[in-house]
């Protein structure tokens, strides 16, 4: 499944987006961590269909799915 | 105007700066509505921090081992707009629900805000004062709890660090 990336891990990862294959939400987590070099030491939220999601939820694929670096808005 | 109800979904990013003139058109906007006793607005400047360490740029000053402080000229702000789109109903009708306001504006910079900018702009009316300002505080604090906008701080140099608000 394709993962967006924001911010500075989009930064890391020197792209937008990765692919990955992952059933849940820890998957994906693990995978993407592989992938993107410093991102397991980083502070980090995924988003599944547009919200914070936790590691045991379930992923069928076609979900829309982001990796979230600290939020700075304001 | 219309009364700005809180299920309402709309896109509260601005390209570029806000631009003071809107913020005085916005407040211009609430004269025909007579049951409004005030107004309270919160704007969110980009201020020019001195940072102490940056990241992102081999050849920054900071990385060579000095202390030399570095300003912070521009903050590039970027979003997962959806996200934070969908993210501001709750935020709107949490406010809605908890205070009587009879409207509610907020707007956020995308791209690069350069320091003095305004990136921020909260604004509630109602017809008291105390429920504008404190629905102001709670959506200003909210917004920047909840929604995925990332901020880019740049210095002089050319080297960068990430604004965190946790």
């Amino acid at each position: 499944m394709e993962v967006k990336l924001f911010g500075m891990i989009a930064e890391k990862a020197g792209a937008e987006t990765i692919a990955v294959a992952a059933a849940t939400v820890r998957e994906l987590r693990l995978a993407a961590e592989a992938r993107i070099d410093g991102l397991a030491a980083m502070s980090y939220a995924i988003a599944v269909d547009r919200r914070i999601a936790d590691d045991a939820l379930k992923l069928d694929g076609n979900e829309e799915v982001a990796l979230l670096p600290p939020f700075a808005g304001g | 105007m219309s009364t700005d109800k809180p299920h309402k979904k709309r896109d509260i990013f601005i390209y570029g700066p806000i631009d003071p003139a809107f913020v005085a058109e916005s407040i211009a906007k609430h004269a025909s509505r007579t049951d409004i006793g005030g107004h309270e607005i919160f704007l969110g400047q980009v201020r020019a921090d001195e940072l102490a360490a940056a990241q992102g740029s081999a050849t920054s000053a900071l990385t060579t081992g000095n202390q030399q402080l570095a300003t912070v000229q521009a903050i590039d702000y970027t979003a997962y707009r959806d996200m934070a789109n969908e993210q501001m109903m709750p935020i709107r009708e949490e406010a809605f629900a908890r205070w009587p306001i009879t409207c509610l504006h907020v707007y956020h910079s995308q791209g690069v805000i350069k320091a003095g900018e305004l990136c921020f702009f909260v604004f509630a009316s109602a017809a008291h004062r105390q429920a504008a300002r404190e629905a102001v505080a709670y959506v200003t604090d909210e917004v920047k709890r909840r929604l995925p906008i990332f901020g880019k701080e740049i210095v002089a140099d050319g080297s960068h660090q990430w604004k965190n608000n946790s």
